[in-house]
């Protein structure tokens, strides 16, 4: 029952983009201002879900209204067009199932044709057959729709009334107040929606009012109406807000204009209504064509489970904060120890145009230089004979291991690449090893090489005036191709007393870097299996309480922690990194703070070496503050989220994370800066076994019970 | 007839005396000061003789070791040999670096905890381990690295009775290929005496087998016998894991590097025989990639090496009290360290040089100690130009063994400096005084009334 009930009011809330089921309350009850209209749709959203469990369609998507809002449709528009009488009633079950149909296969045909979704087209469709074979029916009578809609509130002004009006057909409502009470709930609903109807509006507004000289009520109306349904649609409920979001708004408003023009024109012999239609076109072209483009960097498109546009933001822009680079495969560095980047991308000396995403590696010493004695020779030299391992399991495609080394400041034009092995990695993914010592490579083409296995040596051959390593990702095991960006999964890099770890990221000129090793006590207490629990005796303020948390999967193989109130946390493994990705529950858990004091860590341990992560605000801060803030997301992001974390040694010899979560405004929001502390501290055998995070003064400490 | 004993042959240069009118060729190159501190300061403050450090060095060994090992081999960890310095000053050097604490007697032990190292970071080795100490050690949880039978025996019964799991490896010996052989300590890989040992572990609940260990000999002049020694006990890490899945956590090939210092009986000098450091490290790493372990499953590769990374960071700055020419006509001269602060000196040919220029003709010249000993000899040749009463010497590579093999005999022991990277001088161990020794001495009331008759 709960199910049925969530699933209708999610089905009002889908109309506006919105996945509270408040918001859908709200919509369901301002429907009944036409009580007719209100009845017909709620008649056609209980028939369609009913018909779509009767028919064992994806339950959750029949819960998140997937299948209503079109029932919803088409019952209302049914209302809005006809007085009923028990006749037209009986057609209308009949078209609400119809519309049923033509919304699950469209479904399908627009997923498999274009990959967009079908919009309100299942409803348009079928009104239109609808309100074609009626007339062959006697005693069927329109009402006079739009007749009384502008009497109703005429202490407006025209515009305001108008706007409101545009609101109201969302839903086929009438009354300008229904409209008010809409832009209300969506309001209440998210600052940015509410902010890009107002921006559609007006856009649209002004542009009808000064293209044409009168513009007829009914063209206004509908030109607002589709305007302010792709300001819902565009402007970050399907494309995630970016600084492009206004500009594509106010361009496809103009579409929008011609579509309705178009649309009139050609369907007003037919007596059909225009109604979404050119929503529905702007919305699914515009879309489909942002498909293809080479960078998906901005006016990004949807990709996960929608929610409001401030939390399509906050998701998409951590998301792409932290993953940035992110990969399946997980090269590292190719030797041990730690060694120098002596030339890196875009290069002084060699890596330029097709060359130029690679790396030059030496070692330096204590003093900052490369060899002892003067250097003449390429014994004085660190790296010169030092191993070289492979960054990644793979197979050796090529090797060439007979060039000989050159003499200090000498170099080979003629074998420009030395000794070289190239490894296929599967993937498409090549990498090379060059300059490598005269006979030193241990490996033969066709050997199987894991990650971190000795190849060959450091040496000069080739075009190397001194010893260094050149490596390169490439795309086929040809000797010199063109180089491939592609990152090094994690990596420490060392200088002025700081050690930080770079996860995805290019080694740049000049950084010391070296591998990070895995270890054992990190890797066990962050390594998460299904089936595992863990208990907790948390203290927040005064209160105590115990939390249990256990590890599961979901269908989409997504491993999360799950508290004994329902709380839930996401987490990704990979073989070096732990992460929280999301966290979706309320505020005060254990769960809740474990995310906010480490939603990042690196599987290893370095005396002092730092990270750093971001939040989405989503999750880390709430009430007013982030409320009016969210009024500016639409212009740029007036308030971030950011840890810091450093790994310890405590008094005990103990492992600690000491985290310091901050958020700061800017701008009109640079009042605004707070700062959390956090630590986390883990024992050998046990893993984690405290943690404490100080929230406005308060701490939230939660101290893991041991099981025998 | 019974075999003769083997002797090591002896090359030694041929001294013809005087070969031209301008006697031999000025050798040495006087050093006045250390790390930038006058030696003439250093004496005027803290006295002669004086044992200097220098932490720069320390540490410059210590990283340069650290870069040669970890560059070929992703997991290394360094624990410092107490037995070669424990000086707490030393100690503390390593330990910030990131050592551990590898430690042979309760003694060591104790002056390890007492520095800060946990338990867990010191790894007991040696023949003598006492119970008691044995019971502290597996209650702080530290490494202990079994010698023989008799002590895996005790730590069982201590584990039981305290019901407490013992982290432990054990010491294993065999054939590298040097002479002799160092087969006293630990257990023998090549007549199986090692793979039982490990079984008995293996079947011991309160023992948790984390790691092997091995230790050649010292002073190893060649990198081979390393890498012999890392195949066997690679060989032995394999059959663990075949026969028991047991991955170790570490494997532990010991010490026995050697600095520059040279031998007696060793005719060229120590730099140009001795293979690099990256030769060693070269012998000792990569028959560890042998285990075809993916890198996060290596187990860590720990390295006791004391002789290596200190014995040049230690000088010993004596005074001549005297110059004689013996009967055979040789020069002598007399300084006031001898055998009983330099007691390598009766394997090693230290390096000794003047800290001034000198004019005059050098020759060769025996350089005797201060003790009223025929055996207080430091050095039976060197050759050094004419030296005077008062005149100061530096003996090089006392960096090892020198501090703690020391003997308290005929004289007390003079101070200690450190020479921090700044350049300040801080005394990290005071010359003894009469007191220190008498102190714990007991006189019986009936022995303390005496007359001499005149």
């Amino acid at each position: 029952m709960q199910l049925f009930i969530d699933s209708i009011l999610y089905s009002y809330a889908q109309i506006f983009f919105s996945n509270r089921k408040w918001f859908g309350a709200g919509a369901l009850l301002i429907s009944f201002f036409d009580p007719a209209v209100g009845a017909m749709g709620l008649l056609g959203v209980i028939l369609s879900n009913a018909f779509a469990f009767y028919l064992k369609f994806d339950k959750e998507k029949i819960r998140t209204g997937f299948y209503g809002f079109n029932g919803i449709l088409i019952g209302a528009a049914i209302a809005f067009f006809f007085q009923l009488t028990p006749f037209l009633v009986g057609m209308a079950v009949i078209f609400i199932f119809l519309s049923f149909f033509l919304a699950a296969s469209l479904e399908n045909l627009m997923a498999n044709l274009f990959n967009l979704p079908g919009l309100s087209l299942p409803f348009i469709l079928t009104l239109y057959v609808f309100l074609i074979i009626i007339v062959n029916f006697p005693g069927v009578n329109f009402r006079d729709v739009l007749g009384d809609s502008t009497a109703s509130a005429s202490y407006l002004p025209q515009s305001i009334h108008l706007l409101f009006s545009s609101l109201a057909l969302i839903i086929l409502q009438t009354n300008a107040l229904a409209g008010a009470l809409l832009l209300l709930l969506i309001l209440a609903f998210s600052r940015v929606m509410f902010l890009n109807t107002l921006i559609a509006f007006f856009i649209n507004y002004f542009v009808v009012i000064a293209i044409f000289p009168n513009p007829s009520s009914t063209f206004l109306i509908l030109t607002s109406f589709n305007a302010v349904l792709v300001a819902f649609a565009l402007g970050g409920s399907m494309i995630i807000l970016s600084k492009k979001t206004i500009p594509l708004l106010a361009l496809t408003i103009l579409f929008v204009i011609i579509f309705t023009l178009f649309f009139e024109n050609i369907l007003s012999d037919k007596l059909l209504p225009v109604l979404v239609l050119p929503f529905n076109v702007v919305t699914l072209s515009t879309i489909y064509s942002l498909k293809f483009r080479e960078e998906n960097t901005d006016l990004a498109l949807l990709y996960f489970k929608p929610g409001s546009p401030e939390e399509n933001y906050y998701y998409h822009s951590s998301r792409t904060a932290r993953f940035k680079d992110f990969k399946y495969l997980l090269p590292e560095l190719p030797f041990h120890g730690l060694w120098k980047v002596s030339q890196a991308f875009d290069g002084e000396y060699t890596h330029k145009d097709d060359w130029r995403y690679a790396w030059d590696f030496v070692i330096t010493d204590e003093s900052g230089k490369e060899y002892s004695d003067e250097g003449n020779s390429q014994s004085d030299y660190h790296c010169f004979n030092t191993p070289v391992a492979a960054p990644l399991d793979g197979t050796v495609v090529r090797v060439i291991n007979s060039v000989h080394d050159n003499e200090i400041g000498e170099v080979n034009i003629e074998q420009n690449w030395g000794n070289t092995v190239i490894i296929d990695h599967g993937e498409g993914l090549f990498s090379s090893l060059s300059h490598l010592k005269k006979k030193s490579i241990t490996v033969e083409v066709g050997d199987k090489v894991k990650k971190g296995q000795i190849i060959g040596k450091c040496g000069n051959s080739g075009r190397s005036p001194y010893p260094h390593l050149h490596f390169q990702f490439q795309l086929t095991d040809k000797l010199g191709d063109k180089t491939y960006r592609y990152p090094i999964s994690s990596y420490i890099a060392e200088g002025e007393g700081e050690k930080n770890l770079y996860v995805f990221d290019f080694p740049r000129k000049d950084q010391i870097v070296g591998n990070l090793d895995a270890h054992k006590t990190v890797k066990t207490a962050f390594d998460f299996k299904l089936g595992d629990k863990l208990e907790f005796e948390c203290t927040f303020g005064h209160e105590k309480f115990n939390e249990k948390w256990e590890v599961k999967v979901d269908i989409f193989n997504v491993l999360y922690i799950e508290n004994n109130s329902g709380d839930r946390l996401n987490i990704y493994k990979l073989e070096k990194m732990f992460y929280a990705t999301n966290y979706i529950g309320k505020r005060k858990s254990a769960l809740y703070y474990f995310y906010l004091t480490v939603p990042k860590a690196p599987l290893g341990f370095a005396d002092g070496l730092q990270w750093t992560d971001v939040y989405p605000l989503s999750t880390a801060l709430g009430g007013i503050v982030k409320y009016l803030s969210e009024f500016l997301l639409i212009f740029n992001e007036p308030i971030k989220a950011e840890g810091h974390y450093i790994w310890r040694k405590n008094e005990n010899n103990n492992f600690e994370i000491i985290s310091k979560l901050t958020i700061t405004g800017k701008n009109i929001f640079s009042f605004y800066k707070k700062e959390n502390n956090g630590t986390i501290l883990l024992e050998s055998e046990l893993g984690i076994s405290e943690f404490k995070f100080l929230n406005n003064g308060k701490v939230f400490l939660a101290k893991r019970i041991r099981s025998k | 007839m019974s075999k003769k004993i083997y002797e090591k042959p002896i090359i030694r240069k041929q001294q013809s005396g005087l070969m031209n009118k301008f006697g031999s060729t000025q050798s040495f190159r006087a050093i006045n000061a250390i790390d930038g501190i006058p030696i003439a300061k250093l004496t005027e403050e803290y006295g002669s003789p004086l044992f200097v450090f220098s932490e720069k060095q320390i540490r410059e060994n210590y990283r340069k070791m650290n870069r040669i090992f970890k560059t070929r081999y992703p997991k290394v960890r360094f624990a410092w040999s107490y037995k070669t310095n424990y000086l707490s000053a030393i100690c503390s050097v390593y330990h910030q670096g990131g050592s551990w604490a590898e430690v042979v007697s309760e003694f060591e032990y104790d002056k390890a905890r007492n520095l800060g190292v946990a338990g867990e970071n010191i790894i007991f080795n040696g023949p003598d381990k006492t119970e008691a100490a044995l019971e502290k050690a597996i209650k702080e949880k530290a490494l202990l690295h079994i010698d023989h039978f008799d002590e895996l025996y005790s730590i069982k019964e201590i584990t039981q009775r305290l019901d407490l799991k013992a982290r432990v490896a054990i010491r294993v010996n065999m054939d590298t290929g040097i002479y002799p052989p160092w087969n006293r300590f630990g257990f023998n890989y090549e007549n199986g005496e090692a793979m039982l040992a490990l079984k008995r572990i293996v079947h011991e609940k309160n023992l948790e087998l984390v790691g092997l260990h091995t230790h050649i000999g010292t002073y190893i002049m060649s990198a081979e016998p390393y890498r012999q020694a890392v195949l066997k006990l690679v060989d032995l890490a394999k059959a663990l894991y075949d026969q028991y899945e047991i991955r170790l956590e570490y494997i532990d090939v010991g010490g026995g590097l050697p600095s520059f210092n040279t031998l007696k009986g060793q005719y060229l000098e120590a730099e140009q025989i001795l293979p690099t450091y990256e030769d060693y490290a070269e012998a000792i790493t990569s028959p560890l990639f042998d285990l075809n372990l993916p890198t996060d499953e290596l187990p860590t590769l720990v390295l006791e090496s004391g002789r290596a990374l200190i014995d040049d960071a230690g000088y010993l700055i004596t005074s001549v009290i005297a110059t004689k020419r013996l009967s055979t006509g040789k020069q002598s001269i007399i300084v006031d360290a001898g055998v009983n602060y330099l007691f390598t000196s009766h394997w090693f040919n230290h390096k000794i040089v003047p800290t001034k220029e000198i004019s005059g003709f050098t020759e060769n010249t025996v350089v005797y100690g201060p003790l009223c000993m025929n055996i207080d000899v430091i050095r039976e040749d060197v050759v050094l130009p004419p030296m005077h009463k008062g005149d100061k010497l530096v003996v090089f590579y006392v960096g090892a063994y020198s501090v703690t093999q020391w003997m308290q005999f005929i004289t007390l022991r003079p101070n200690v400096v450190l020479i921090s990277e700044e350049g300040n001088v801080d005394l990290i161990r005071e010359a003894e005084q009469l007191e220190d020794i008498t102190a714990r001495e007991k006189l019986p009331e009936r022995l303390k009334e005496f007359t001499l008759d005149g």
